[in-house]
């Protein structure tokens, strides 16, 4: 692939928008709250695009298209079992907690609702956790340049690492989600053309249906056993696994999603914000999840004459990774391939931006602030967060090295995230449904929670991953294996949970009001019309998802 | 102009329209840039430039 002066050109225009938002936007910071948090004054259309914008890193592009060519349709289960349910339960009924609790932080909301060693564990895993992302973000994109355009990879870290440095720095979480809108934009748009072309290359979605086993083209008609569906799993561990705990884990309790609902000008328009966000991303399966399944009819026997070709793997199989990247040179002629290089740039910066931003504010709010120096001016704390925006991407360059040298730690660092993320969501239905849950209930739960996805990983094998205890059960795919970790580490969370709050002492209920369903005045929109209000919206779209389940069954 | 600047429908508008004058003007000129795609998609941006930078300012309005 051989970019021309167009190409460049384009993506140097995109390097000159991203860092002039890093400049208007300085003006505006004038505290820590600006800096950190956007002092709640984000219009609900940026915050919506920008909840699904942090989550449209390098991952969600090329990992979507990656499984679209690897397991067929059934790829749009993360989107239509998984995040649409999540993101309007988040909208609905976990958002007037978590805004109206005035909580700068999902961290801050675990220590109000329990206690501070709960906070305490939360924002420590949680830092580790957007760091290292970063920085393997920040691998990624220059291992992919480098592989497609032979781009040096320290050029490319510094270029993207330093850009994504000014840009935070200088206009702080403000800045990052105006970029992430912006990049949203780039990233559908972008790709939106190699969809059209590429589909019509293949003969449409009939020819598609009759090129490929009829197990890559329906969602749900192959699931009721887990040899009979390219994933390995059954519609049980798919809707507990994938729908329940992992969706609803991400989608309502990763900090980086909910900080951009938590800038909403208002109550109703922070629960509008993820409901409006499901919007696109119910139709985001046809930018991410489809041109990985025409990759896949493009090269069957019949298609041959197209010439697709995609590169193997370490293996010698066809590495799914490099779908995307192969369909825009096929497909995207001078010009557009620099729209289409600066997409995948574009995916790579929002996720790594994003995980900066939130890793800032855990650190600065939750960390250095509660642990470390209390009470200090708040121009010391916005000095402090810009010093730890600095610190967090050099942590992630020096992330991004550590994977080049050690490639197995990407795997590896993974896994660990799936450990703390898959129990959490148990901790706050928990602690928002139950006022019972105490602060020893929660933060042994978490421990037990996480301590039983490491077993489970230990004692299962899938794709010759996992089973490091013992190898006691087979399961057939990495993807089923996961699920099955998030599961009982969820399962193993609830219960001790509640064994140990049950065994411990509550906290008043008159320190709860806002903080549990049962002892909280709901907000009330009855004078606003029905399209204003989060729960109609909400019934809306799941109505709608649930139709495009039964039209791709 | 620093007003403007700061709607940020404006600003995505104002990148779009260029990147489309980049895929159309690009086209004009260059052999290597003569293909129907670049223009259908450069008319493409130029036409969601133009609306997002001059009818969104009433949303972004801080």
């Amino acid at each position: 692939m051989a970019l021309h002066i167009a190409d460049y050109l384009i993506i140097i225009v995109y390097f000159l928008f991203v860092l002039g938002v890093g400049f208007i936007i300085k003006r505006r910071i004038k505290s820590s709250n600006d800096f950190l948090t956007s002092g709640r004054n984000i219009p609900l259309w940026i915050t919506s695009l920008a909840f699904i914008s942090a989550n449209l890193g390098a991952q969600e592009v090329l990992g979507m298209v990656a499984s679209g060519a690897k397991y067929g349709i059934m790829t749009v289960h993360f989107y239509w079992v998984g995040a649409i349910f999540a993101m309007v339960f988040l909208g609905v009924f976990m958002m007037p907690f978590y805004y109206g609790s005035k909580a700068r932080s999902v961290p801050e909301f675990l220590k109000l609702r329990f206690d501070e060693k709960t906070r305490g564990l939360n924002a420590i895993s949680f830092a580790a956790m957007t760091v290292f992302s970063s920085g393997i973000s920040l691998y990624a994109l220059a291992k992919l340049l480098e592989v497609i355009l032979h781009w040096d990879f320290d050029v490319s870290i510094a270029m993207a690492a330093g850009i994504v440095m000014i840009y935070t720095f200088l206009g702080g979480l403000t800045s990052a989600v105006y970029n992430e809108v912006l990049q949203f934009f780039l990233i559908v748009l972008g790709l939106s053309p190699l969809v059209i072309v590429a589909l019509h290359d293949a003969g449409g979605w009939a020819n598609i249906k009759t090129l490929l086993q009829p197990q890559f083209t329906h969602a749900w008609k192959y699931m009721g056993h887990a040899d009979t569906n390219p994933m390995g799993i059954n519609f049980m561990s798919l809707i507990f696994g994938l729908g329940f705990v992992m969706s609803f884990g991400y989608w309502c309790t990763d900090f980086l999603v909910v900080q951009r609902a938590m800038m909403a000008k208002n109550m109703s328009a922070a629960q509008r914000t993820p409901i409006i966000a499901a919007i696109p991303k119910m139709f985001m399966p046809l930018i991410v999840v489809l041109p990985g399944v025409i990759a896949l009819a493009l090269l069957q026997p019949a298609l041959a004459s197209k010439g697709f070709t995609m590169p193997a793997d370490a293996n010698g199989g066809i590495d799914y990774t490099m779908a995307l990247p192969s369909l825009i040179a096929h497909y995207y002629p001078t010009g557009l391939l620099g729209v289409g290089i600066t997409a995948l740039i574009a995916s790579f910066m929002s996720g790594m931006a994003g995980n900066v931003t939130a890793f800032n504010s855990v650190f600065t709010y939750d960390i250095y602030q509660s642990y470390f120096v209390k009470h200090k001016s708040d121009r010391h704390y916005l000095i402090f967060g810009k010093m730890v925006t600095v610190a967090g991407i050099l942590l992630s360059i020096a992330t991004a090295y550590i994977a080049k040298s050690f490639n197995n730690i990407n795997d590896f660092l993974q896994l660990v995230f799936s450990f703390v993320n898959g129990p959490l969501f148990a901790t706050f239905l928990l602690g928002m449904f139950w006022k019972r849950t105490t602060g020893h209930g929660a933060f042994a739960g978490l421990l037990a929670g996480t301590i039983a996805a490491a077993l489970t990983h230990g004692l299962t094998l899938a794709e010759g991953k996992g089973g490091w205890i013992y190898p006691l059960y087979e399961i057939h795919s990495g993807m089923g294996q996961a699920f099955i970790v998030a599961s009982v580490s969820w399962i193993v969370n609830f219960v001790t949970t509640i064994i140990v709050s049950l065994l411990t002492k509550p906290k008043p209920e008159n320190e709860l009001v806002g903080l549990v369903y049962s002892l909280t005045v709901k907000p009330s929109y009855k004078q606003e019309k029905w399209y204003l209000r989060a729960a109609p919206l909400g019934l809306i779209l799941i109505i709608v998802t649930i139709i495009l389940n039964l039209i791709f069954f | 102009m620093y007003k403007r600047l700061n709607n940020l429908g404006f600003v995505i508008g104002t990148f779009f329209v260029i990147i489309s004058l980049i895929l159309l003007i690009g086209g004009l000129f260059s052999e290597s840039l003569d293909n129907t795609l670049d223009y259908y998609t450069g008319f493409s941006f130029l036409i969601f430039g133009f609306c997002m930078a001059f009818f969104n300012r009433k949303n972004d309005q801080q």
